[in-house]
């Protein structure tokens, strides 16, 4: 459904991912592993189309994407970005609107279904999105990503600074959409909990490479295998 | 060297000294008129020379030149009317006096913008504010001094023109002499500012240009050098000032202007950001295009200015001269050829001990690092909590912990970038909690950033030269430290290379040679091994242990199997806080190091 | 007495204040949006008053020609930026020379098409308000309302609106606004455009007050420029701030005192203002706009 084709790509001449080939099929949710710095976050950019491409593609449903992101977005990419990077001085409700309305839908109906999704967010919903806590803004990108109506949802550690109690609300939370609403899911994690909850597959990336592919179960069931995976 | 390469290294000499003496027999020969018009296009050149050393090379848009030219004009102009009777000779006084204001200005334009570390806008902006300040006051302004009466909207006048001779007899020079007296004069400010951006002076602002906070990682105080620059600049601007006010035998307020305020950087983008000659060739053109169109206020200067300004930043950026540079290096050797066959770094492990050897002979034994009680809070967050570490030579310090673990605050909170709300910082038996970065440098603390921080511009050997010459302040004992640190690295091919022409690794190599010139007494290394491979890895680990035996080292790294070829003090950080410690194995086994190394939970 | 001579001055200083406010909205927009200065912003300005002049003068009312001196500015403002201010995105330097080049270039151009003399129009809106003794001008009062209603026409644009949020979310984000399907081109060609038509609308409601000149846009250019600035990031409510304490503060001075100082109080105070909050007064806002 979903596939990154020998993508390689960095940052001006700098090369920091190299010939990156990985497949999420309709209705999966596959994880991409690996330590600080092997390039999880530049083949999450990679496929929004934030940075130009080396060499390879990105395709949905068999169709290359065009560079453009707005585009992307347009063909059903969701991309929920490290750090969140929520519109700081728009409100909860303005940051799920103006994501909506960008792709053709209406923004109040929208705004209405997903604060259903996203309880913690209703007694925010007309603050502006930078004064609210890291686990919220999580949850805000979360659903911002989610306005657009992806078919492909992009994740880049939604972990990280959050805490455990909304982690676990958040699988809860993707396991569903992924089933009732059909959408395919790739998370790139350093929490191995988390990716393990909610990921049917991983990849695991090392030094700007895709190192390894590994199904849940082998994963859970070696230790070693885990240490060494992540660097420990 | 190739003779062509040759030519074009001497380029900004010998170019600029065939212009100017056939600019000096044309102005022998033309028609006086011309003369008198032309002398104006040289000063405005000098004008535009004055923001290019600051903009181009300071990499400051300043829009205050022209205040500084208008203080120097006006400040000049009075001590020639007062003084130059005295003589007979009015250049004298002017000049010096001239330039004098125009520094004093830029000294307290600069003061401000460099000491409270404006940003780029707001330079901009202050800079201008600071000459349509002096425009609304020198309207009104109506004051005498000596037989020089400054009358507010009529301006100066009665300054006496160009005298170069001396006593009662002594005369204006006519519009011919004039202007091979203007041409005299700029000639020798163009060839001592080229020589103090070629000297070390040169070599550090292109280096802040660069690259700010490196530079301050290398030790330079980098307000003073911008200051200094500014000043320079500023000085320059008065003369022209002066110059100007000598020429014109009149001043008015309309210098200070907004339109005026614009005309240097129109001069240095025609004729090429950063390249000191380029100014006198943009005001050339525009004074021959407004003299052949018909002065600049009416007829279609304006329009043709204009267009040309839009064009230019569109389409070049570099200039005439900058645009003729590129053109002509496309013609020599490429410089950067020899950055393609390049070999993999392999430490020589006993020249790095010599060049340990000498550092600690020249900057005395290694220091200590210690931190007591420090803490750091951001809002909520805090990322250092009344951390307590005391750091010595022997083994290297690793700092581990999972991301958020406050491994990389702390180390900025040691460097100095973000100031602590309590706790201290020791160097040595120095308290440096409270030092700019630069005198801690100055202490003997260096720092690896976990990019590379490299003077792209600049040569792999002036890299390596602008650190060794922070500590020394001698050249050629720079040069001769940098040339070991360039053999250590197996660079000696790659010398004239630009340091942007290197790969990601080499220049990770490079900036570790930069710490190592600068033979710092502590070195603090933020994820070193950060996008290497294999190979270099273990180079680094080669490389940090034999730096630990003579050195105080701290490494903070997420990568635990890199930390343990170190075979070093480790350090795990979870919160802001010391987690665990002790050596590498003992970590490895201690079950709750891995839960949070792991990210992961009791329940499962 | 005393109190009719302090009323008047702080009602023409209000309106002083005002009238600046109105010059510089477009380029608060502008920057605040963008993050472009826009050094023809003034240039606009005159080009409205010219346009508004013209259509006047053949004919039309005064009252429609200002909406007609918007749409012109706004055509004029959407093909530079297609033409020009696209390409320097993020070089705010050279967007700040090549719109000087700009300009440049619009002010000689009516200087060939109009000549520099001035010329009045007879049908414009002209009448007194009393206050005690003193008289004030009526249209110039009249301003304070016009600037509070373009205030409140640009904030609601800005806020309630599906173009103001993508125009908000472009400029606080720039990349995620991409990600999440907004054409931030089509965007930032329609502010530029919009805070062109302000500055087209200002110098069409201000004709009566400021006769078209090419260099009209200058005495606005500086103060409006430098007010913008010192705003900072919450450029719209930020502005507003700044035009009524520079502007309104400088008038108050002048009328004490005297125009130069005036002046003086204007631009020292920038520069005290720009050393205290060197990312403008609204650095740490937490505002819409």
């Amino acid at each position: 459904m979903f596939k990154i084709l020998n993508a390689t790509g960095g940052y001006g001449k700098t090369t920091i991912i190299r010939d990156i080939s990985l497949e999420v099929k309709a209705g999966e949710i596959v994880a991409l592993l690996g330590r600080n710095g092997v390039g999880k976050s530049t083949v999450m950019r990679y496929a929004a189309g934030l940075i130009p491409a080396m060499a390879g593609h990105a395709e949905i449903e068999g169709i290359p994407m065009p560079n453009s992101p707005a585009k992307r977005a347009k063909m059903g990419l969701g991309y929920v970005p490290q750090g969140r990077f929520v519109f700081p001085r728009m409100t909860v409700i303005e940051n799920i609107a103006v994501a909506a309305a960008s792709n053709g839908y209406n923004p109040k109906n929208t705004v209405e279904e997903l604060m259903e999704d996203f309880p913690i967010l209703v007694p925010k919903a007309n603050e502006l999105a930078g004064g609210l806590s890291g686990g919220q803004q999580q949850v805000l990108a979360l659903a911002r990503a989610l306005a657009t109506r992806p078919k492909i949802l992009l994740l880049d550690e939604p972990t990280e600074g959050v805490q455990p109690s909304i982690i676990d609300e958040m699988s809860g939370v993707l396991k569903r959409i992924n089933k009732e609403n059909n959408i395919a899911i790739l998370v790139a994690e350093q929490d191995l909990d988390f990716c393990l909850s909610i990921a049917t597959r991983a990849y695991v990336m090392d030094k700007g490479e895709v190192h390894m592919e590994i199904d849940r179960d082998s994963l859970r069931a070696n230790k070693t295998l885990q240490k060494e995976l992540l660097g420990v | 060297m190739t003779l062509s390469e040759k030519i074009y290294q001497s380029a900004g000499l010998t170019l600029p000294a065939i212009a100017t003496l056939t600019a000096l027999v044309v102005a022998f020969l033309i028609d006086p008129y011309l003369a008198f018009v032309s002398t104006s296009w040289l000063i405005f050149g000098l004008l535009g020379m004055s923001l290019d050393i600051v903009w181009g090379r300071g990499g400051l848009l300043s829009l205050g030149q022209t205040a500084f030219y208008g203080m120097g004009g006006y400040f000049g102009s009075i001590a020639a009317i007062n003084f130059s009777e005295l003589t007979g000779n009015s250049i004298i006084w002017a000049l010096p006096i001239g330039s004098l204001f125009g520094a004093l200005s830029a000294m307290l334009l600069g003061y401000v913008i460099f000491y409270a570390r404006m940003g780029e806008l707001q330079s901009t902006i202050l800079s201008y504010t600071f000459t349509l300040l002096l425009w609304s006051v020198i309207q009104t302004f109506k004051i005498d001094i000596g037989s020089a009466s400054v009358l507010g909207d009529s301006g100066l006048s009665n300054i006496p023109g160009i005298i170069i001779g001396f006593g009662a007899e002594a005369e204006s020079l006519g519009p011919n002499q004039a202007l091979m007296t203007v041409i005299i004069i700029v000639a020798i400010l163009y060839f001592l500012t080229r020589q103090l951006m070629h000297s070390h002076f040169g070599r550090i602002i292109d280096c802040i240009r660069i690259d700010s906070s490196k530079t301050e990682l290398l030790g330079y105080d980098v307000r003073k050098y911008q200051l200094l620059n500014f000043i320079y600049a500023g000085a320059i601007a008065g003369l022209a000032g002066t110059l100007y006010a000598l020429w014109s035998n009149f001043l008015s307020p309309s210098v200070f202007s907004i339109q005026e305020a614009f005309l240097p950087p129109i001069y240095v983008l025609i004729g090429g950001l950063g390249t000191l000659a380029g100014p006198f060739v943009g005001a050339l053109m525009i004074g021959i295009m407004s003299f052949v169109l018909g002065g600049a206020a009416g007829g279609q200067t304006t329009l043709i200015l204009g267009v040309t300004l839009i064009l230019l930043v569109l389409f070049l950026k570099n200039g005439i001269l900058g645009s003729l540079d590129s053109l002509w290096r496309k013609f020599l050797p490429d410089p950067n050829a020899a950055a393609r066959n390049t070999n993999s770094v392999k430490i020589d492990v006993e020249v790095l001990k010599q060049i340990l050897i000498d550092a600690e002979k020249q900057a005395g034994p290694a220091k200590n690092f210690s931190t007591i009680q420090l803490f750091k809070k951001f809002g909520g967050v805090i990322p250092v909590n009344k951390v307590d570490r005391n750091f010595i030579p022997g083994k290297p310090y690793s700092l581990i912990g999972a991301n958020g673990a406050g491994k990389s605050s702390f180390l900025k909170t040691c460097v100095g970038i973000y100031q602590p709300e309590s706790g201290v910082v020791n160097l040595g038996d120095d308290n440096i909690t409270s030092s700019p970065i630069f005198e801690r440098v100055k202490k003997g603390m260096g720092v690896k950033n976990q990019k590379p921080q490299v003077f792209g511009d600049l040569s792999v050997i002036d890299n390596l030269w602008i650190a060794a010459y922070s500590r020394t302040h001698d050249q050629q004992i720079a040069l001769d430290i940098s040339h070991k640190v360039l053999c250590m690295l197996g660079f000696e091919e790659q010398l004239g290379v630009n340091a942007s022409a290197l790969s990601h690794g080499q220049q990770q190599w490079l900036d570790i040679g930069m710490v190592l010139c600068l033979a710092p007494r502590i070195i603090l290394l933020d994820e070193p091994a950060a996008g290497m491979t294999k190979e270099e890895t273990r180079e680094l680990s080669l490389l940090i242990r034999t730096l630990a035996l003579h050195t105080t080292v701290v490494v903070v790294e997420h990568d635990m199997d890199f930390v343990s070829t170190l075979e070093g003090h480790v350090t795990m950080l979870h919160q802001g806080e010391v987690f665990a410690e002790g050596n590498i194995e003992e970590l490895r086994k201690d079950e709750r190091v891995l839960d949070v190394y792991l990210g992961r939970r009791k329940h499962v | 007495m005393e109190l009719d001579y302090l009323a008047t001055i702080l009602l023409s200083s209000l309106s002083s204040a005002s009238i600046l406010l109105i010059a510089a909205m477009g380029l608060a927009v502008v920057f605040g949006l963008m993050g472009v200065i826009n050094l023809a912003h003034s240039e606009f300005l005159m080009i409205g008053a010219y346009a508004a002049l013209t259509v006047t003068k053949a004919g039309v009312p005064y009252i429609l020609s200002i909406p007609i001196a918007v749409m012109i500015t706004m055509s004029i403002g959407a093909i530079v930026e297609m033409l020009i201010v696209r390409r320097l995105y993020g070089r705010l330097f050279d967007t700040m020379l090549a719109t000087w080049g700009l300009s440049m270039f619009f002010m000689q151009l009516v200087v060939v098409i109009f000549g520099t003399s001035t010329v009045s129009v007879a049908t414009i809106p002209q009448f007194n308000v009393s206050i005690g003794e003193y008289s004030l001008d009526g249209y110039r009062l009249l301003m304070i309302l016009v600037a509070a209603l373009m205030f409140l026409f640009v904030y609601l644009l800005m806020t309630k609106t599906v173009y103001g949020m993508k125009a908000r979310a472009s400029i606080q984000q720039p990349e995620m606004a991409q990600a999440i399907g907004i054409d931030s081109n089509r965007v930032n060609t329609l502010t530029f455009s919009i805070g062109c038509g302000l500055a087209g609308f200002a110098g069409a409601i201000l004709l009566p007050l400021v006769p078209a000149t090419p260099t009209m846009g200058l005495a606005f250019a500086v103060k409006s420029f430098l007010a913008v600035v010192v705003a900072g990031p919450v450029a719209l409510t930020g502005t507003v701030l700044t035009t009524l304490g520079l502007g309104g503060g400088s008038s108050i001075t002048a009328s004490f005192l005297s125009s130069v100082i005036g002046e003086v109080f204007f631009f020292l105070i920038t520069a005290l203002l720009l050393w205290l909050y060197p990312c403008g007064i609204s650095a740490k806002w937490r505002r819409k706009l």
